[in-house]
């Protein structure tokens, strides 16, 4: 170690140290990792709400994509109503595909 | 109250240009929803320069509330897509950050009396601009994802592993629920900023109708008057899970980007 690191512990000695930032930061991850390890996952009201409004639009935006692109097809191909009624079966099939993977995500 | 129009519900969602401008047949008027999202955006450089000027070792006030943002955002993103999702973190960070703004922003009450064009408003409470922002997410996930991924990207709709006949079935689903991610992205945001402002407005239009049918509604008005209170509470909770929800839905559309080709 240089003189310099020396003299300054020397010159400090009386008051706190100041503790080093690496030394800091390690005291710091361990804080911050016990944290997490006691929080339990989704609770609260909040990411509870959060998941409840996002559920419902996910559902919604599905069965709205499936419905519209049966009506686009129908349009096209004048095929009668045969893939709205195919489409809004996909797109609430969709939906519910959606909201399987929204609460899987949410459960991980 | 004097002077005061009655203004009904949906008067706070009117475009006004400011200054119009028309280059070709396009009207690409500076009005107030740009100038409310330039204010946010003056808002978040003018916090962020704050907060970064000083670089303490032991932070202050406000760089103490920029460090905890940064480390919350930086968490979802790492939890989410993975530690080389951190490339995404400037997409994810800026676009919580600037809806947030605007939808906290929307909340403040106008200057009474101003002119209608300077009224508080919420450029989110408009499907284009979140319709705007969620195809920009989306474009972002396609590019990425193909880059990424070549076109193993497209495996996104048919994962490996399933009986053949389950195919035919699977894709359009898969294709279905790939295409409603920025309609929902979008609608989600737009549909929860207009109501709750709605349903505020009209909360705040029953006291000043009931106060001015005097009597016994004047002293009846404590009611919508509460209810408008309470609603206030609730759409700055609203504001802020909002602007969370839709960073964290960002975060997770890249991550399945990122990892398209492995399921």
């Amino acid at each position: 170690m240089p003189m310099a690191d020396d003299v300054d512990h020397g010159s400090d000695a009386g008051r706190r140290q100041p503790p080093s930032l690496d030394e800091f930061s390690k005291r710091l991850d361990a804080a911050r990792g016990d944290g997490e390890a006691e929080k339990p996952a989704g609770a609260g009201t909040g990411p509870a709400l959060g998941r409840a409004l996002r559920v419902s639009s996910e559902l919604l935006a599905a069965l709205l994509v499936g419905t519209l692109l049966g009506w686009g097809l129908d349009r096209l191909t004048q095929a009668g109503p045969l893939f709205l009624l195919l489409g809004m079966l996909v797109g609430f099939a969709a939906g519910v595909r959606n909201l399987y993977r929204a609460m899987r995500n949410d459960a991980k | 109250m004097i002077g005061l129009k009655a203004a009904g519900p949906m008067d706070q969602f009117e475009i006004l240009p400011i200054v119009p401008i028309k280059i070709g047949g396009l009207d690409l008027s500076f009005t107030n929803s740009s100038l409310w999202m330039m204010i946010a955006a003056g808002a978040i450089f003018a916090f962020f320069f704050a907060a970064t000027r000083g670089r303490a070792v032991i932070p202050g006030r406000i760089q103490s509330a920029a460090e905890v943002l940064h480390e919350f955002m930086a968490d979802l993103v790492r939890g989410t897509i993975g530690h080389d999702g951190m490339k995404f973190f400037p997409y994810v960070f800026t676009l919580f950050v600037f809806i947030l703004v605007m939808n906290f922003f929307g909340l403040i009450p106008s200057i009474p009396g101003a002119p209608h064009e300077f009224h508080t408003f919420t450029p989110t409470s408009h499907l284009v601009v979140t319709f705007a922002l969620a195809m920009l997410t989306i474009t972002i996930v396609v590019v990425y994802g193909l880059m990424k991924n070549g076109l193993g990207f497209f495996k996104l709709f048919a994962p490996s592993g399933l009986p053949w006949w389950l195919y035919p079935l699977l894709v359009p689903i898969e294709i279905v629920s790939f295409l409603s991610r920025p309609i929902s992205l979008a609608v989600r945001l737009f549909a929860n900023m207009f109501a709750g402002h709605i349903i505020l407005k009209l909360f705040a239009t029953f006291v000043t109708m009931m106060i001015g049918a005097g009597g016994i509604f004047a002293a009846m008005g404590i009611a919508p008057f509460l209810g408008a209170v309470g609603v206030t509470m609730l759409e700055f909770l609203v504001a802020g899970l909002q602007a969370y929800v839709f960073a964290i839905l960002t975060c997770i559309y890249l991550s399945d980007a990122a990892h398209a080709a492995d399921h």
